[in-house]
């Protein structure tokens, strides 16, 4: 019998990359000792390229002076994964969840974050794939439409997937994105047919494939844009 | 077969009495290898100690469930663990996974070969894929640990639960 389980649903509006991931090492501490229960930060951010733990840095194709230059931040981190561009109009999910709880080992936890990005895709008619062997993420057929970077300590998950609505793809062209040389980045705008809602709108729907595909029996949603993250 | 042919070699290798072997009740999902005279920790580390050394890595099922390892990140020799803290991590499928301790103690020896394969940590967990080597600070410590009957069970009721 399953035990029903809630997923916290935190609306952060546009954050800044290290705020982000302060509170998400906050929140790693307090779910690791059962303070809170699975926690999801719902989000944007600023235009950020951030590299994984092995330190990538030869994927960065321009010197870090012109990145400046071009308004965009530069953060090294301790998620799986190579370099990779995050910005406005680009979802991002950071669930913050116990996996020993789920019962799922890394492998499962992210075919299940691929997925989620595969359902909201179908929603707007997109055919994505995942499941590549070798080259975690979402395709449409040769083309990148979602990214998954995950730290995962002590059971408990941080990072998580940045699925492109429609951001700006020219920034990509700046790295390898993801160590891939020869495969082009994409976005939902350009693959579907529909006309797309409010982004809001979209973002609020990858959440709810993401409480789906793992199980989760209600999501409480709460709107903390302007969250002070120290308190 | 191949599996259990895997198992009782390796049994061989490390000189153990038996394998236990891999469970094929329909009932369980456990279907890695767990060896007789390791110590395991519910966050599926194995420890081997002999000598006064005990050696340390992470166990079939761990691996299964993390998919390629491509990236292994190691401490140095000379450094000391504490139990159940992280010593180093494992990249696979874009996640970094943290390791944990089984004992505390100074570590003695790094296994330099996951730096160029990785990937051993997948072939061959128990053997050319073991991580560190640690002389334990306190080897009552090991006590408190699983046996291979208990980190069966272990293993099949988290799989099973959900």
């Amino acid at each position: 019998m399953r035990i029903p389980r809630n997923l916290e649903v935190w609306r952060l509006g546009t954050v800044n990359y290290l705020e982000a991931l302060k509170l998400q090492e906050k929140l790693a501490s307090e779910r690791k000792i059962n303070k809170i229960s699975d926690t999801l930060l719902s989000l944007q951010h600023p235009p950020t390229y951030t590299l994984g733990k092995r330190r990538t840095d030869y994927n960065l194709l321009i010197p870090e002076s012109e990145l400046k230059d071009m308004g965009a931040e530069l953060h090294y981190t301790q998620r799986g994964g190579d370099i990779t561009f995050h910005g406005p109009h680009q979802a991002i999910l950071y669930p913050i969840v116990s996996l020993r709880d789920i019962g799922f080992g890394a492998r499962k936890y992210v075919e299940n974050l691929e997925s989620t990005m595969i359902d909201l895709s179908s929603l707007y008619g997109v055919k994505a794939h995942g499941l590549r062997k070798c080259e975690t993420g979402v395709w449409v057929e040769d083309r990148k439409i979602g990214a998954i970077g995950v730290r995962i300590s002590s059971g408990i998950t941080s990072h998580g997937l940045a699925f492109n609505i429609d951001p700006d793809l020219s920034f990509f062209k700046h790295i390898v994105p993801c160590g891939i040389a020869d495969k082009d980045v994409t976005s939902l705008r350009k693959e579907t047919d529909m006309e797309l809602p409010d982004e809001a709108v979209v973002q609020d729907q990858l959440v709810s494939c993401f409480a789906r595909l793992f199980g989760y029996s209600d999501i409480i949603w709460k709107d903390k844009r302007n969250i002070d993250i120290d308190g | 077969m191949a599996l259990r042919m895997w198992a009782s070699s390796t049994a061989n290798a490390l000189r153990l009495s038996s394998a236990t072997r891999p469970h094929f009740s329909p009932l369980s999902r456990c279907f890695s290898s767990v060896l007789d005279g390791l110590k395991y920790a519910n966050s599926h580390e194995w420890v081997k100690h002999e000598g006064g050394v005990a050696t340390v890595g992470i166990t079939d099922h761990a691996q299964d469930h993390l998919g390629e390892v491509v990236f292994v990140d190691l401490p140095e020799t000379g450094g000391s663990v504490t139990k159940a803290s992280s010593f180093g991590a494992v990249e696979s499928v874009k996640a970094t996974s943290d390791i944990n301790s089984p004992i505390s103690g100074e570590i003695v020896e790094v296994n330099s070969k996951l730096t160029d394969t990785p990937g051993l940590i997948n072939t061959s967990p128990y053997e050319d894929g073991w991580m560190i080597k640690v002389k334990p600070s306190n080897p009552s410590e090991l006590d408190s640990l699983m046996g291979s009957k208990e980190y069966t069970k272990f293993c099949e009721e988290e799989d099973a639960a959900h």
